[in-house]
């Protein structure tokens, strides 16, 4: 399976303090890829890292087979084949049509493309009576559902999902797991996921790295890491002591 | 009692005699006024978007003179204009002192730092995420920037309308600059403090109710473009 992220020694500190200091991590083509660990174990740093919105101290990073040099048509054209939800999905100003059709609008996807791409992906996430209402008056579910049919509208070879369900009820919750197993078999998206819910990684995801104040002190198949954790502050984490 | 209403009896009788001079001085007055605001809104938008989006060496520095310059008194500003465009000044040659053009310079010094002000303020207030948001969807740096100014836009129409109360009332800068020449600088505010000067106070106070219905008129176009460009836009619930 092709390699997307390749990361080797990747460091990143605000100011004194160092919230980053991943050796190695590798994340595969058509996986879901867990990276599970406490609250402030540099989760959504790796993420923004490895999503290209912040850029890292020190270390090598590739993505999509390219090593990262941050200039700004490399970015554009890497970004352009990726996606993110978080998870309180910022929503623009506009009706969720507006907003659907945004990534596509700065893709310059032609009109009838952008109608036909917009409906599809508010179908398959069951918001399609949705499509002329103002974005900031959803809830907390409406709002991650759109977020999601706006990510998957343009076509993403990766989704980064940032504690998608963390701010939403549980069955919205399930509701969404679904639909991200969907579009992880259906689309053969790969997709990174950030939870602090190891229940949740473990309903998920194919693979798994554990973070622990900035470290990553475990990685492998999900199922291998449940059933038989090697590090003793993963089992601690897994019976819920964190 | 009787001054102010004999006032708003003159003012309507004004506006109903159609008066060539009074509409002459009016025009000139939405020209001068409009001009200074469009500049101002030219300069001040990019300027104040630049300020709130980019991290550089003296930022704080020339936002606190922005600051300190939406406060800068009429008659300061037209004391400025005045010296650079008068015969001994820099600018002297250009020979634009008592002219609606200078006017219009002495406006945008009070118009500009109002716009940058409140302009970066309004893009200041919004969140990183917009601008992640906009990114990670595919945008340009440029679209993602124009993104965060859309969302900023009501601050920004704001902006805009505080510039324009500011300048169509303002008298000392216009005064000063324009020298309030009849049929060729006078405007609605140089024209009442003529007309009092005069002790004609009924008039002054007629023109002031134009003036007055003017900028009524103007806020009543700027506000109807916002709510165009708000429709999901409510008030805040107060029970």
């Amino acid at each position: 399976m092709t390699v997307l992220f390749k990361l080797s020694n990747i460091t990143k500190s605000y100011g004194e303090r160092q919230v980053l200091n991943a050796k190695a991590l590798e994340i595969r083509a058509g996986n879901i890829h867990c990276l599970l660990g406490p609250n402030g174990s540099g989760k959504t740093t790796l993420l923004r890292i490895m999503s290209l919105l912040t850029p890292n101290d020190g270390g090598h990073l590739e993505v999509l087979g390219e090593a990262v040099n941050w200039q700004p048509s490399q970015l554009l054209r890497l970004r352009r084949q990726m996606a993110m939800v978080t998870q309180s999905s910022f929503m623009f100003e506009g009706s969720v049509y507006y907003n659907v059709a945004y990534g596509l609008r700065a893709r310059k996807t032609p009109k009838k493309e952008i109608q036909q791409r917009v409906q599809e992906s508010l179908e398959l996430l069951g918001m399609s009576d949705f499509i002329d209402a103002p974005a900031r008056y959803l809830s907390g579910g409406e709002t991650q559902k759109v977020a999601i049919a706006r990510a998957l509208a343009v076509r993403p070879r990766v989704l980064f999902l940032d504690e998608p369900t963390s701010n939403i009820d549980p069955s919205s919750s399930l509701e969404i797991e679904q639909y991200i197993k969907h579009i992880n078999q259906e689309y053969t998206t790969t997709i990174v996921l950030i939870t602090h819910n190891f229940f949740q990684a473990r309903r998920l995801a194919q693979h798994t790295s554990l973070l622990w104040e900035g470290h990553i002190i475990e990685e492998g198949p999900t199922r291998d890491m449940f059933h038989n954790p090697q590090d003793p502050r993963t089992r601690r984490f897994l019976k819920g002591e964190y | 009692m009787d001054v102010i209403g004999q006032g708003v009896k003159e003012g309507i009788l004004l506006i109903l005699s159609l008066d060539p001079e009074l509409i002459q001085v009016t025009l000139l007055s939405l020209q001068v006024s409009l001009s200074a605001l469009l500049v101002s809104g030219l300069l001040g938008i990019p300027a104040g978007t630049f300020l709130a989006l980019k991290d550089f060496a003296g930022r704080k520095l020339i936002l606190n003179i922005i600051y300190t310059l939406m406060g800068l008194p009429p008659v300061l500003a037209g004391l400025i204009v005045f010296l650079v465009l008068s015969n001994r000044g820099p600018l002297g040659e250009w020979q634009l002192l008592f002219t609606p053009s200078a006017m219009v310079i002495a406006q945008v010094l009070l118009g500009f730092p109002l716009v940058a002000g409140l302009s970066a303020r309004a893009v200041m207030s919004q969140r990183q995420e917009a601008y992640d948001t906009a990114v990670m969807l595919g945008a340009t740096r440029t679209i993602a920037i124009l993104s965060i100014i859309r969302e900023a836009r009501m601050g920004i129409i704001a902006a805009l309308t505080t510039a324009l109360g500011r300048l169509i009332a303002e008298v000392g800068a216009v005064m000063m600059v324009g020298g309030n020449i009849q049929g060729k600088t006078r405007v609605l505010t140089t024209s009442i403090v003529l007309e009092t000067r005069m002790g004609h106070d009924s008039r002054a106070l007629g023109i002031g109710i134009i003036l007055l219905i003017l900028a009524f008129i103007i806020m009543l176009l700027i506000l109807k473009l916002e709510k165009r460009s708000f429709k999901d836009d409510s008030t805040i619930q107060i029970i």
